[in-house]
């Protein structure tokens, strides 16, 4: 008996003892919601693919918090004509195997993300790029097919730079199972569904990492998520909801970030649909009926800000001076009433659930606002697959809930998609002069001219009101107590070669 | 009983190939995985060039002739989001989720069958009813919330376990138990019926009557005998668990195959979605045959062919 009860005891000894797994000071562990795709970045359509590709590649360019494109790889840049660009890259840089990164391993990987071959899913991007030429071994040149005021910007994007030679020597398949690159960490391992292994450059150009290995999971689940903060396994998690939020600033190890964020959130008109939406004044209405700031406090903790125009600071052409749409329910009526609508109409609601934080419990408040004004919504929830198909298949009856992420920092990110073009897959609304506007401020290279553009441009996309504007978000981080120098993005980049415990 | 055998197996090619067809129709009703792969600011010409690469433009009938002359040659195709041969991916993921089912079924039995026996043998007292009842709470608790409230309180409250992944030896107890929850207390009913049916047997009456006593009645007749039906449940849950544990996989982060499933089935990946069901299937068939073969070579009663 007496053995047996010694046996249990050393044995649930052992089973604390391996539980202990907290987190030492020479290791950072990252807990993101969800999994990398690929260590290809030519497979990559999110910032959780890119989360991984940050930490182990450089760019030329790459964003900085506020959303401006800054120089990394390279040094400088030259406009030479309003389609010729030339870059001066920073010499000494090392790839982790030791060989120095020059101009032809910057044209290798541009070439790759427009290469119709390779099929990069954020080649659209690079669509823009006619070709690149190696000057010398510090300097390349970049032809655009039309005048491209924002190439930095889609070089900060995914424009991650790889070992020409050795890509070509083993094929991607084979390079990309321990990928080399020139970022401060270097690839170690991956278990996919289970963790990424990183170690720090101690070379990197930038100055070497202050901690020695950095771990990235994917763990889904909120709840297992804060728990893994909690235990001391994880210094930092992303995507935290914000009714958590109370709750997290409670407890005595812990630091919670609060970063405004790219992303808006709004609804989608079909304006090619039903008469009723295709008349300004009766969108304007819909605009007046939502209580953005009720919303904001009461089913997001106060984690957003009310939005005028689907852009936020971050993105260039940006006009703050424009105020969001009040709530006026009052002049919603009326303005109904003057459109030809006085007993309101019947809309088709779409939502998501899940997508993105307490979308479904907002759209539904937001039916229920426009109920109130006499538009009878007949609200759908479904799920984010069929949605996305619904969205950019044309099929949208009358109004969408959807949010839209800033990937280029600049308005013609969200303009461009959204008004541009009557093909493109996720418009709903455009008039041919609001299109040849967009058109001309995407290919003008003055910067105060494009200014300019875009501030009339936001003045006229507010007024006509195609989309219901409702907020831009607030991202949530939280972080262990020790963990020092980390900087909340805007963008859901997490970057750590300047982070210490 | 050999020809038994070659039979079954001759039934179950039919019932799998029934399974690939039967998968590959449904993932295509699920939608185009292409709007989800893309980003949104993807082209029109970047959307027709990439259903193109998948294949999917073709007619349906000529995708699933294709996709049954590969599989048959036991190649399942390449994931749409991750680029990678699917049948590596899922054979690379598919021991967690076996470790996780086979603890999570020593577990299940562990608590199930002393249980199931000791509520059998003090029928209608209150060892019995605590017993029952708490059978039907493991059955009615709903194993995300029973999950999570593991996380909280022996990781968390208590620090005794991880609260989720896959490193370390006692990293696999928690989602074991989440897991073995539901069939813990169904297999503990069904232990219990069954050892009341053996009780009530004459032989249960004549060994009492022999004066054998009542310890070896249990362990050397009852059980043995009520034990058939019982390896058949373990069977079918082990079956069940090993495609199913989606919910646990997720809560704890376990990196098993479901988890690859659920990813595939939000990101419509056809391939890996396909794979996961038919492999599974398969596995569930195969566990079948197995316990089939065992009642007839154990079971005098049972018929044979």
């Amino acid at each position: 008996m007496k053995k047996g009860f010694l046996v249990v005891l050393v044995g649930m000894a052992l089973l604390f003892a391996c539980s202990l797994g907290y987190a030492s000071k020479d290791e950072v562990v990252v807990c993101q919601g969800a999994e990398v795709n690929s260590l290809d970045p030519a497979r990559h359509n999110s910032v959780t693919d890119e989360n991984y590709a940050v930490q182990v590649f450089d760019s030329l360019y790459f964003f900085d918090a506020n959303g401006i494109p800054q120089p990394r790889l390279a040094l400088s840049h030259k406009v030479i004509n309003d389609t010729t660009w030339e870059f001066k890259l920073r010499k000494g840089v090392k790839f982790h195997d030791g060989t120095v990164l020059t101009a032809k391993d910057v044209k290798f990987s541009i070439d790759r993300m427009i290469d119709p071959q390779v099929k990069a899913l954020f080649g659209t991007f690079y669509s823009t790029i006619k070709e690149v030429t190696v000057v010398d071994d510090y300097t390349v040149r970049i032809i655009t097919k039309s005048p491209d005021p924002i190439l930095l910007n889609r070089l900060s994007l995914s424009g991650w730079i790889l070992p020409a030679d050795l890509v070509q020597k083993q094929g991607a398949e084979t390079f990309f199972q321990k990928p080399i690159g020139t970022g401060p960490f270097k690839f170690v391992s991956w278990s996919r569904n289970d963790r990424m292994i990183l170690e720090a450059n101690q070379n990197y150009w930038g100055g070497a990492p202050k901690f020695k290995r950095l771990v990235i999971r994917p763990v889904p689940e909120i709840a297992a998520r804060v728990a893994e903060l909690q235990t001391g396994n994880a210094d930092v998690i992303s995507s935290v909801p914000p009714f958590l939020l109370g709750k997290l600033k409670e407890m005595p190890n812990v630091t919670v970030q609060p970063v405004l964020s790219g992303r808006t959130i709004f609804v989608y008109i079909n304006t090619y649909g039903q008469d009723a939406l295709k008349n300004k004044k009766v969108r304007q209405a819909l605009n007046y009926a939502i209580d953005r700031k009720s919303i904001i406090d009461s089913i997001l903790s106060g984690a957003g800000v009310p939005n005028a125009v689907a852009i936020t600071k971050y993105h260039f052409g940006f006009d703050p001076t424009l105020k969001p749409y009040t709530y006026d329910p009052a002049k919603a009526k009326k303005l109904l009433a003057e459109a030809g609508y006085p007993n309101g109409f019947k809309v088709e609601f779409l939502s998501p659930s899940g997508r993105y934080v307490m979308d479904k419990e907002i759209a539904e408040a937001v039916a229920k606002m426009l109920n109130a004004i006499g538009v009878q919504t007949e609200f759908k929830v479904m799920e984010w697959g069929t949605l996305v198909q619904i969205y950019s298949g044309k099929k949208l009856k009358d109004l969408g809930f959807i949010g839209w992420g800033n990937t280029l920092s600049d308005a013609d990110g969200t303009y461009g998609p959204y008004f541009g073009s009557a093909e493109s897959p996720f418009s709903y609304y455009t008039t041919p002069a609001l299109a040849d506007k967009l058109n001309k401020a995407r290919t003008t290279m003055d910067k105060k001219k494009r200014l300019a553009m875009y501030k009339q441009i936001q003045a006229e996309i507010f007024d006509e009101a195609p989309l219901i504007f409702l907020y831009q978000q607030v991202d949530n981080y939280v972080t262990s107590k020790e963990l020092k120098g980390f900087q909340a993005r805007g963008d859901e980049f997490l970057l750590f070669y300047k982070v210490s415990k | 009983m050999g020809l038994y055998i070659v039979r079954r197996l001759w039934h179950s090619v039919i019932v799998v190939f029934g399974v690939i067809v039967i998968t590959f129709l449904i993932a295509r009703v699920m939608g185009d995985p292409v709007a989800l792969l893309l980003p949104p600011d993807a082209s029109k010409e970047q959307r027709i060039a990439m259903t193109h690469e998948l294949g999917l433009d073709k007619p349906l009938y000529v995708q699933l002739a294709v996709y049954v002359g590969q599989v048959v040659r036991g190649d399942f195709g390449k994931s749409f989001r991750y680029n990678q041969p699917v049948l590596r991916l899922v054979l690379e993921k598919f021991p967690a989720t076996l470790y996780l089912t086979i603890v999570a079924t020593i577990i299940s039995i562990m608590i199930s069958l002393p249980l199931g026996v000791i509520s059998a043998v003090r029928r209608g007292t209150i060892t019995d009813r605590i017993g029952m009842g708490l059978a039907v709470l493991g059955q009615s608790i709903p194993n995300f919330w029973a999950g999570i409230m593991l996380i909280l309180l022996f990781a968390v409250k208590f620090r005794l376990f991880p609260p989720s992944g896959y490193a370390g030896w006692n990293a696999v107890i928690l989602p074991a138990f989440t897991l073995a929850l539901f069939f813990a207390a169904a297999t503990a009913r069904l232990t219990r019926s069954n050892v009341l049916d053996e009780l009530d047997a004459d032989y249960v009456r004549y060994a009492r009557l022999k004066g054998v006593p009542e310890r070896t009645v249990l362990l050397r007749h009852v059980i043995r005998n009520a034990f058939i039906s019982i390896l058949n449940m373990v069977a079918l849950q082990f079956g069940l668990l090993l495609g199913g544990a989606v919910i646990t996989e997720f809560i704890f982060s376990w990196p098993g195959i479901g988890r690859l499933s659920i990813d595939a089935i939000y990101g419509r990946d056809f391939p890996v979605v396909q794979a996961t069901v038919i492999i599974t299937a398969s596995c569930f068939i195969l566990i079948n045959l197995f316990v089939d073969v065992v009642y007839m070579a154990t079971d005098p009663r049972v018929k044979r062919g």
